[in-house]
């Protein structure tokens, strides 16, 4: 039963229990609202974005989009920002992962498995940012070639679901077996996240079409992916501040107790 | 995360009785009491990931086995064509899916984390296997997308496509060798009794397909080139069985695990007490 022991009771033995530890989690928490507004100013300055470049642009549509001298400085700048912030996601999701920990669970799968996918996201993420920044460093190359790396970019930062999917996915799952009288999340979150997952899935099928509802810019692939993402890292910022904030009060007040003993 | 098997026989709760009657109703009762829900639904899905991904990736994209490198760039841009929908479909079943590779590794890391050893060796595991996704299979499934997407582009560029896919597929090797002799490492370390011995050693048959495989970087053609009979299909052989093996492995494992830290009991119906 080592893990239960580990999982739900950690004794007053643990460095867990120690406030400057949970202190030093909120440090991280609060990184989330400061990303967020990068991410968002990073987004609408990226001239791709809004809207999303089509597919159906031709080589040279593409070759001019990186060629607009007014346009460029936006690319660059808002892929370099993009290149310093996007993996402001890690110890979000390590957070998560801490809590995964404190669940009432009887082997540390699940923390293990989220643990897996923590850094998955990011790093497709920056493949695409690499090729978008590739394609603006010299904007004189032959369209053929910078509507390669525009290819390549856009059809990675769409595709690159598949750990969030999984994360969503086992996050619910690992909430749904949280057996105690007060689960670290509550089952909506679960049933959310189930529903982040669905929407997210279409965005893996991008490759069927240059237009339409799961081309790179269609409803399914563009929007709905990139909003549920949006949503799911306010909602899941706000509920995961929620419990570290009551992780860090139990402690508090077991402290005070032990105190009065 | 995918359908759970039934489980066969699982825990020991005394008060966890698991009932008789249709098989739907003992999968529910798993679900909700099962003292090793945990293990069995990720080694289920761990059966549902290759049963999805084989037939994904061979009979749906076809893109397995791989083709010729010495093929000329024509035929190159002809296959590209002949695969417009089997590619994307298939691959972005892959993509759907490709997540539940993290629960795979969780399950192995875990393995490992029940053996008498350091935790490093399992944290160590599911790092580099979670890494290893990326070029091992994300990233030339991205390549060929990108290929399938406008298979009227220069054909030097889908060539470039076209090796980039297939090399990366054969040639990423370190992750898997590494990762192998890690998992082989633990095994015959291990005093826990978790794996058998000789399963250790099968882990370095599979290590040693990824040094095998080697020369694909250099080769062209023949029986060497990322297509051969050497570094192709003697390597898939042998993943093949080292595959099945490690899946009722992990099995064997779950039936025995009894929560405990110390050696693992030989089978659950001799063990004589409740964990």
């Amino acid at each position: 039963m080592a893990d239960i022991g580990e999982n739900v009771a950690e004794g007053s033995r643990s460095p867990r229990n120690s406030p400057r530890r949970i202190d030093g989690e909120l440090i991280l928490l609060w990184t989330l609202p400061a990303a967020v507004i990068i991410w968002a100013s990073a987004f609408f300055l990226f001239p791709g974005f809004m809207p999303p470049m089509s597919p159906t642009m031709s080589a040279d549509q593409v070759a001019a989009f990186y060629r607009d001298a007014a346009a460029l400085p936006e690319i660059r700048y808002s892929m370099i920002v993009f290149n310093w912030f996007g993996v402001c996601l890690v110890p979000i999701l390590t957070l998560i992962v801490m809590q995964i920990r404190r669940m009432a669970h009887r082997t540390p799968i699940f923390s293990y498995a989220m643990l897996g996918c923590v850094a998955g996201g990011p790093a497709l993420f920056l493949v695409a940012n690499v090729c978008w920044l590739l394609a603006a460093f010299r904007p004189e190359r032959s369209p053929e070639l910078t509507q390669l790396l525009n290819d390549f970019a856009w059809i990675t930062f769409t595709i690159l679901v598949p750990f969030l999917i999984a994360q969503s996915v086992i996050l619910a799952v690992a909430i749904y077996f949280d057996d105690q009288p007060r689960p670290i999340f509550s089952r909506w979150v679960a049933h959310f996240n189930l529903l982040v997952a669905a929407a997210l899935t279409p965005a893996a099928f991008v490759g069927l079409s240059l237009s339409g509802p799961l081309a790179w810019d269609g409803v399914l692939s563009f929007w709905v992916k990139n909003v549920a993402i949006g949503v799911w890292v306010v909602v899941m910022g706000v509920v995961l501040g929620q419990a570290v904030y009551r992780e860090r009060a139990e402690i508090q007040r077991r402290g005070a107790e032990l105190d009065g003993a | 995360m995918s359908t759970v098997v039934t489980p066969p026989e699982s825990g020991s709760n005394a008060e966890a009785t698991p009932p008789s009657g249709p098989t739907h109703r003992r999968i529910a009762w798993h679900l909700r009491h099962g003292p090793k829900r945990e293990l069995w639904l990720a080694w289920s899905t761990l059966v549902v990931f290759y049963n999805l991904f084989f037939p994904m990736v061979f009979v749906v994209a076809q893109v397995q086995p791989p083709p010729a490198p010495a093929w000329d760039l024509a035929t190159q841009v002809h296959y590209f064509h002949e695969r417009h929908l089997g590619i994307p479909i298939g691959l972005g079943f892959i993509f759907a899916i490709t997540g539940m590779t993290a629960v795979n590794n969780a399950l192995i890391a875990y393995s490992m984390r029940r053996m008498s050893i350091s935790r490093a060796f399992g944290y160590s595991y599911l790092l580099i296997y979670s890494l290893s996704a990326l070029p091992g299979l994300l990233l030339l499934c991205i390549a060929l997308i990108v290929a399938t997407l406008r298979p009227e582009r220069d054909p030097k560029v889908l060539g470039w496509l076209y090796d980039f896919a297939f090399l990366s597929f054969d040639g990423t090797m370190g992750v898997f060798l590494i990762g192998s002799l890690i998992w082989m490492v633990a095994i015959l370390i291990d005093k826990n009794r978790v794996f058998p011995k000789w399963f250790g050693y099968l882990n370095l048959c599979n290590a040693l397909t990824e040094v095998v495989v080697a020369p694909c970087w250099i080769f062209g053609r023949g029986v060497l080139a990322w297509n051969g009979q050497i570094a192709w299909w003697l390597d898939m052989v042998v993943f093949g069985v080292y595959q099945v093996t490690f899946i009722v492995m992990l099995f064997q494992m779950i039936r025995r695990e009894d929560f405990g830290t110390g050696p693992m009991p030989d089978l659950p119906r001799k063990r004589a007490t409740a964990s």
